[in-house]
């Protein structure tokens, strides 16, 4: 019964985000107010999940990673933490990033390495870093500025009946390791749901696939996501699991006290 | 290596650790650790110069206001050769604003890699000189230290009532390079050794800031030297035309007060991440070659500093470090150098999918031109097992503190499982 009522709730979340976003479409939005609803879909004050990696190679041998996650919205900046629980050689590996809203100020990282028992400062341009040794880059994984690409509209596709938004994002950093991105948006509700990855050469190097968004705590949250990398045929599965909204995170977990304590 | 005594006595704390651990334990009891098995070989002449299994077992019980850890390490060389560590066995307990850390523990200090500037309060395991991972190379030290945040700001006090100083090598030992003496040496170790008493504690204050522009800290100790100074008394006998010379020297070894202060920053410029560390060292005992001076040492301070600068592109990390180490109010007879300057290099690239790294870290004596290179190629065959081959280059001239080990290059692999 109470599946029932959550489920009732959350159909009627979605078929009012599909009402308003209906009434946004037909006022004919830029592709980076779409981009910007997208980027800005509400996340709550803070979440806690658990993080499964999958990598798969193209023998189809899998190598599992397992992470802890505490997010927390600050206002002007959005802090996040993590840490390392398996495998073995980088358990108590621990994570922290400063995010900020000024689209001119980096963010701020730390890493904390329990064999050497220090926490170190790393440089932001760390972004590009595909993590742990997965498809996904941290750029990737967290949220990018909308104003760090310029956005266009290709075209307005239907697939399975759901309308889509197809949004080509050139980055204005001519360096970064992506010439260009190009997303599928559902119209009703601005949940990205694909996104293709180009090479600098302009050659398609990764999909990422969302294959299972849930509404959690009113929350609509991708816990299943697949990257592939057309390239070099490998990929990465996520799986975010014990997914909570609006704990009451304290602010000093965001610290490196914590990273060092650990979970 | 520890008599099977100390070692069964050591075993029993960790048994009783255990114990309550589980007795007392609602939950988050962790098992980890690793086993390694750790082969060198001399280029000079083949010999195996280390053949060491180690078996590292990380036990963890924590909850919300206290933790436990014991990390015992049984190192075994050759075949029968045993040597049981208990690297650290403490308690943490965990209030609002304070951490409370008590028992055998390692502490880490400062910003610099590979460099040990205001990180004196762990002393070093220098028996295999600088070639252990960090991890082992420092000692676990009895103390009771004390956090306390505010802000952005955290203030560590530390009180380490039992002196512990650097492992050195001994005799027998191909790190073991004593000076030359002009006649016969006897050693006298008996004021070597310092009583655990308050009188005789250090104790250490450190102030850390952290915000998105720096993170820095300043640090003050009263501490004790943690490498013995070598008093030299001349023993004079007459020769068979009965004018006196020189017969032999008696060397006492002898630990003598410091106070350090010092501190160290980091911050992020663009794509760099730059360090520093420095530390003021006062009450230094240094030989010299005037033979007026009590027991040939000579008093002087010194400024230890480092400034380094990190790059990452892509998988490539790069790093390097530059040090100094100046001696005020040098004089002539003095056997250190005023100045010594020593830098650092490190490379290092993850490729396919970060499992095979490799590594090239370098220390390079600027004084002598020698050096320490250490390439190496770390494959991760699954999760949990690597597989290290790397090898240690001495070159360079024997007066330098890398150079003087040249015989010892050597080759080595390690395999490792972690659990």
């Amino acid at each position: 019964m109470k599946t029932l009522k959550l489920t009732l709730v959350s159909a009627i979340i979605i078929l009012i985000s599909g009402f308003t976003s209906t009434a946004f479409a037909q006022s004919k939005l830029t592709a980076r107010e779409i981009v910007d609803k997208a980027y800005n879909l509400p996340t709550g004050d803070d979440m806690t999940s658990n993080l499964t990696m999958t990598l798969i190679n193209k023998n189809g041998d899998e190598r599992v990673r397992k992470i802890k996650q505490f997010s927390r919205d600050f206002g002007k900046v959005e802090k996040k933490i993590m840490f390392f629980i398996s495998p073995a050689d980088v358990r108590n590996t621990s994570f922290m990033d400063w995010s900020y809203d000024d689209p001119g100020k980096s963010d701020d990282m730390w890493i904390y390495l329990p064999a050497l028992k220090k926490v170190k400062r790393i440089s932001s341009d760390s972004k590009s870093d595909y993590f742990m040794g997965s498809d996904f880059t941290y750029d990737d994984l967290g949220d990018r500025k909308v104003d760090d690409d310029t956005h266009k509209l290709l075209k307005e596709e239907t697939i399975d009946g759901v309308k889509y938004y197809v949004i080509e994002s050139t980055p204005k950093d001519p360096d970064y390791m992506y010439s260009k991105t190009i997303t599928w948006i559902r119209e009703d509700n601005f949940v990205g749901l694909k996104k293709e990855f180009y090479d600098e050469d302009g050659e398609l190097l990764k999909v990422l696939h969302i294959k299972k968004v849930e509404n959690i705590g009113g929350f609509l949250t991708r816990t299943q996501s697949e990257m592939d990398n057309v390239q070099k045929n490998h990929k990465t599965i996520i799986k975010l699991e014990n997914v909570k909204y609006n704990t009451g995170i304290p602010a000093s977990k965001f610290s490196e006290r914590m990273m060092m304590r650990g979970i | 290596m520890i008599t099977s005594k100390k070692s069964g006595r050591s075993l029993l704390i960790v048994f009783l650790f255990l114990s309550s651990s589980l007795i007392y334990a609602q939950q988050n009891i962790n098992l980890n650790g690793f086993v390694r098995n750790y082969t060198a070989l001399s280029y000079k002449n083949g010999d195996m110069t280390m053949l060491q299994n180690t078996l590292n077992l990380d036990f963890n019980l924590t909850g919300d206001k206290t933790a436990l850890k014991a990390n015992p390490m049984v190192y075994l060389y050759g075949i029968d050769s045993l040597d049981l560590r208990l690297r650290e066995i403490y308690l943490d307990l965990y209030f609002n604003s304070i951490d409370l850390r008590i028992g055998k523990q390692q502490i880490v200090w400062g910003k610099a890699d590979g460099v040990f500037i205001t990180d004196i309060v762990s002393p070093l395991n220098l028996t295999e000189f600088l070639l252990p991972d960090f991890d082992e190379i420092r000692v676990g030290v009895y103390a009771a230290k004390a956090d306390f945040y505010f802000g952005n700001s955290t203030i560590e006090a530390i009180w380490k009532p039992v002196f512990a100083g650097n492992e050195l090598p001994g005799p027998g030992s191909i790190w073991y390079k004593p000076p030359e003496f002009p006649a016969p040496v006897t050693f006298d170790h008996s004021k070597e050794k310092i009583k655990p008493s308050l009188d005789n504690s250090e104790f250490y204050l450190k102030y850390s800031f952290s915000s998105s522009a720096i993170d820095f800290d300043l640090m003050g100790a009263y501490t004790w030297d943690q490498t013995p100074s070598m008093y030299i008394e001349k023993q004079i006998a007459p020769d068979s035309t009965g004018h006196p010379v020189l017969a032999g020297l008696l060397i006492t070894p002898q630990h003598n007060r410091l106070y350090v202060a010092g501190g160290s920053f980091t911050s992020t410029i663009k794509s760099f991440v730059i360090r520093g560390e420095a530390a003021y060292y006062n009450g230094k005992y240094f030989q010299t070659k005037d033979p007026q001076a009590p027991g040939m040492l000579v008093e002087k301070n010194y400024l230890h500093y480092v400034v380094g600068l990190d790059y990452g592109v892509g998988n490539l990390k790069l790093s390097t470090q530059f040090i100094q180490k100046y001696i005020m109010d040098y004089d002539d007879l003095m056997k250190d150098d005023e100045i010594m300057n020593t830098m650092t290099f490190l490379a290092r690239y993850d490729a396919m999918r970060e499992t095979l790294h490799l590594e090239l870290f370098s220390y390079i004596g600027l004084n002598y031109g020698d050096a320490l290179i250490r390439p190496k190629v770390t494959y991760d065959f699954s999760d949990g097992f690597s597989i290290l081959l790397g090898s240690n280059i001495f070159v360079g001239d024997e007066q330098g503190m890398f150079g003087r080990y040249r015989d010892n290059s050597m080759i080595y692999t390690k395999l490792k499982y972690s659990f």
